[in-house]
Parts: structure tokens; sequence; C-alpha cells
């Protein structure tokens, strides 16, 4: 069953255009020119219950505003989004009970007090019963190891520290749905996989479908199993992320170490990377030669050790932003 | 009504770490009161003027500025910052009334300085003035209810004037406009200065009602006079709420403007 789905959802902003120079600021100021900026164009797409999505785009590709519209904060332009059932816009208050977001750049905890208030407070507008929420902090203190610091104002908080508070933040009523506009911007790597964990335990033991934003190209290979990529309002790819890594830049990298010395044979597709007497480091353009035919090509007997990656799901991010309108 | 409460509490706590702001606020708010005593002590040579003794003067002041201070919680420049930089949008998605959400985060920012400055209120008008003339304590849950409409009063206007960052991209002269007319129809003068035909219009007018109604209560109260100001304020007040409601539920639309 689809917990999302959005059907030609549009926003287009108006925004007011000013020329340069002292007589066209006057000029506005008599008759106001604005233009309209088509910021999500015609999306349509559903997500499953249980399902992690990554939502991925380039800067104003219109990510934030997709989120923004299915929280129910802004109202689209055109289309239609139901989000559990219900329509964001007009039942925003009940929706809210049902979702959690958590914007990596801006806090929703009280920067003067601990977190613990600023649990405390949410709990009241959340209507949490008090043991419900006492259960609730507890296992989120331990899934996030806030314990040390939930009684530090949050100023006094590292960002790491902060953000584990952000989530448990918007977790502690449950949310079926959890958007996430990204949540791990900034964080060091180990902050990072504690904040992966916890959304993978979410995922797997509440059922909870996570919607998630990133420009870290490791949360999306480490949380989602499908990624849509958003460019200049519009859906450019909608795929597997496997079938994204395997598809989309027909590459392999592959490293050989050699028992003695030797070196590869040119071949068409097959650009070599690092070579040394007893290594050589290579990629292989599987659009023009299959990889089984360069491995065959290999002399085996003289084959030490042999690795075969992937290109890094950064590199097919970043090539899908550059194309992504030529891929479909 | 409980996540407003704790609301509320929360901002009481919040309010507490911004001691030296109160401190700053005291300060100035002895240099007003200083500066109107030597206004009207220049200004009086008479007994009274417009039925308003000297005393009773400084301790209107007093009051009139009570109201400014404590209502004053800067939710002008909140809203308008809010809105302008898109962070309203963070606000929405919670399930609370946002306008109401405000109006509780407001009662508990200033229920310790309130209560400062009502204590300041007072020993300024007794050192400046003295004891008020037959005072009587029965007056006082009049007056602390109309004080507490005045100030609510006062925010929903001042809320809905920065809520109009919605559809302006500079508000401020409707904030400067609207302080000007509180100033001059109630906080620096009492309306009965003025020609009797204003003072007909302007008892009726919330200015008036947010500075004059409740200062007037103090320094020359009346049961009558207290029947016809609060249910006076109780309208004005359900009116500022319903335009702050109206003004936000429009202007939430156009939130995308600054949203992003």
């Amino acid at each position: 069953m689809a917990a999302i789905i959005l059907d030609n959802l549009s926003k287009t902003y108006k925004v007011k255009v000013k020329g340069e120079g002292f007589s066209n600021t006057l000029r506005s100021l008599v008759k106001p020119e604005y233009k309209s900026v088509e910021a999500v164009k015609k999306v349509s797409f559903a997500v499953d219950e249980g399902e992690m999505l990554a939502f991925i785009g380039p800067n104003g590709a219109g990510k934030s505003t997709t989120i923004k519209m299915l929280t129910g904060i802004l109202h689209p332009t055109s289309g239609e989004a139901e989000v559990l059932g219900l329509n964001p816009v007009k039942e925003r208050k009940i929706l809210s009970y049902k979702i959690g977001a958590v914007f990596g750049q801006k806090s929703q905890l009280s920067f003067h007090l601990p977190p613990l208030d600023s649990f405390r407070l949410l709990s009241s507008v959340y209507e949490i019963e008090k043991d419900l929420y006492e259960k609730r902090l507890k296992r989120l203190t331990d899934l996030l190891e806030l314990g040390e610091f939930l009684d530090s104002p949050v100023r006094k908080l590292s960002l790491g520290q902060r953000v584990r508070c952000e989530f448990a933040a918007s977790l502690l009523h449950a949310p079926k749905i959890l958007f996430l506009d990204e949540p791990t911007i900034g964080l060091d790597v180990v902050v990072k996989h504690k904040i992966r964990d916890l959304i993978k335990r979410l995922n797997k033991e509440e059922g909870v479908t996570v919607f998630l934003t990133s420009h870290d190209a490791g949360d999306v290979e480490n949380l989602c199993r499908r990624a849509i990529v958003i460019d200049h309002g519009c859906v450019a790819v909608d795929m597997s992320v496997k079938k994204m890594k395997y598809d989309y830049l027909n590459k392999k990298v592959v490293s050989l170490k050699f028992s003695e010395q030797a070196s590869l044979q040119d071949m068409k597709g097959v650009n070599i990377l690092k070579s040394t007497p007893y290594a050589v480091k290579f990629s292989v353009d599987t659009r023009t030669v299959p990889i089984g035919k360069v491995l065959a090509g290999l002399d085996s007997d003289n084959l030490a050790d042999i690795t075969i990656e992937e290109p890094p799901m950064e590199e097919i991010i970043a090539a899908i932003y550059t194309n992504g309108r030529e891929v479909g | 009504m409980s996540k407003y409460l704790a609301m509320a509490g929360i901002s009481i706590k919040n309010s507490l770490v911004y001691r030296a702001n109160v401190t700053g606020r005291i300060i100035f708010y002895f240099v007003f009161i200083f500066v109107f005593f030597s206004l009207w002590s220049m200004v009086y040579s008479g007994n009274e003027i417009a039925g308003y003794s000297l005393r009773q003067m400084i301790w209107y002041v007093c009051m009139t500025e009570l109201v400014v201070f404590c209502s004053g919680s800067g939710i002008f420049g909140i809203m308008n910052h809010e809105v302008k930089s898109g962070e309203i949008a963070y606000q929405l998605v919670r399930p609370w009334n946002y306008v109401y959400k405000q109006f509780a985060s407001m009662l508990g920012n200033i229920t310790f300085s309130a209560l400062v400055f009502t204590l300041m209120a007072i020993i300024l008008g007794m050192v400046f003035a003295g004891p008020l003339k037959g005072f009587n304590a029965a007056a006082i849950p009049f007056i602390v209810v109309s004080f507490l409409l005045s100030i609510a009063m006062n925010f929903f206007f001042l809320m809905s004037l920065g809520l109009l960052a919605f559809y302006f991209e500079e508000n401020g002269p409707f904030y400067f406009i609207y302080q000007k007319l509180l100033f001059v129809f109630g906080m620096l003068l009492p309306i009965e200065f003025l020609p009797l035909w204003a003072h007909g219009i302007l008892r009726y007018l919330p200015f008036s009602l947010i500075t004059w109604g409740p200062a007037k209560m103090v320094v020359d109260f009346s049961y009558g006079y207290a029947m016809e100001i609060i249910p006076l304020q109780i309208i004005k007040c359900i009116g500022a709420i319903a335009l702050a409601q109206f003004v936000f539920s429009r202007g939430v639309r156009k939130v995308n403007v600054h949203g992003g």
C-alpha cells in the first residue's frame, strides 16, 4: 500500500524582478514586475509503506519544496498529494501527528535549554501519554546514546550531539513516515553511521517509511533501495539504487595484482588508471566491451589477486545530475 | 490546551536565560518614567488638567509604560523575521495552532519581566508621585484583567502587523504608524486631554483601550468604568485574535515566496 502519492504535483513561485539602477528601483515601486519560477513540475510517483526512498537532486532542483508540500507546509500550485491517505494541506494538523521531519540545517530544539526540556514540550505538543513518553525517550536515548548530554543546554552540544537530539525530537511521537532533509549534513563518519543505523532499525522494527533527501551518496547507498533523481523540478530518474549503479555508468573498476611482472594489453573500452610492474588498476566501459571479455584476456596463472569495484555512488549521482534529462 | 501551557512553561525557562535583557529594559523604563515625571512636573502649574492631578498623571504614565514594556515582546520582529526567512515553515510541521503557540510563548516570555516591571512601576510611582489617593484594593482584580486584555490585544495586533510580511516586502511602516498611534492616543496623553469629539471616538478604538483603558482604571477606578472598558477590551481582543488568525491563514498560502 502506498504511504505517499504524488499526482502531477506542481509548485510555481512568484518572484519579484528588479532591474539595476535607481530608475528601475523607482519603476518597481510604481509597477512591480514578477516572474514565475516553476520549482516542481508535474511530479508523480508513489512511495510504499515501509519503503526507504532517496529523493536526490542538485541544489535548487525542487527537493525541499516537494518535502514541504508533502508535510503540508507549502500549498501546491496544482496537482494532488496524499500522505497516509490524508491531504497534507487540508489535513496538516492530523497529518503532523503521524509524520516526523528532520531538517539538517534547521534546529527544532530550544537553543538555551537542555534537549530534555524540548522533548517534554514535544510530548505535550504531540499529546503523548506520560508512560509512553518515558518508554519512548528511554529507547531513543539508548539507540542514539543521548544519556551523557540530555541535561546540557543545546548551545553547548556538538553538531553530532545536536543532530542526534533532533532525531530523537522527531521520533518521540513514533511517526509512520520520517521526512529527512539532508539529515547528515556536516556530520563526521561515526555519527553518520549511528544515524544510518538508527534509520535502518526504525524501518525494520517499526516499519517507518523514510523519505530522504541528501547530498551524501553514502546515505543513499546505505539506506535506500530506490532513488528518485529530481532535476529542474522534474523526475529525471526513478529506479532501484542497484539498477542505477549497474545501468547508469556502465563502468567497473578492476584492480589486478600479478605474481610476476606483467602489463595489460591495450583494449577498446579499457582505461588504465594506475600501473606498476606488479599491479594495474583500470576502468572498463561495459557498453564498449563486456567485463567477461576483458577478464578472459588475462593470464590467469600470473594473477595474484583481483578486485572488481562498482564506481562510487557519488560519481553516479554526479553523472546523473550532469546528464539527468537525457536519462529516463 | 496542555500543549500551549507547556509552550508557555518552556518560554518562562528560556526568558530566565535573558536576564541581562530584562535589566537593560528596566533601566530604560526608569529613564522613560523620569523624563515623563520631569515633563509633567513642568506642565502642571495648577491642580488638575482634564481631571488628572499631577500624582495621577505620573501613575498614569507608569501604568501605560508598564503595558507597553510587558507586551513589547518583540513579536513584530519575530513574525517579520520568521516570514521573510521562511522559518515559519518549520513551525508548521507541528500539531499546534501557530497563532496560539506564539501567544503562549509570549505569555511565558513576559511572566518574569512582567512581575519585575510591575514591581518597578509601583516603586517608581511611589517615589515620583506618592500613594494614590482613594485607591481601593477591590479594584485590583479588575485592573489585572484589564492589563492582561491590553497585553493580549497589543500582542495580536502586533502579530498581525508582523504577518503582513507575507504580503508586503517592507511592512515596517505599519509598525511605525501603530506605535505612534499607541503613543499619542493613550500612552503619552490620557484621551481626556483631547477635544471632546475626539475623546468620544478614541474611547472605542483599540489604541486607547490598550493603554488608556487599564491606566485609567488604576488612577481613577469606578465599577461603572470597569464594566464599560473590560467588555470593550474583550470585544477588541477577540477581534485582534480573529485578525491575526485571518492574516496568518491567508498569508500561510504565500509562505512559498520566502520558504523555498
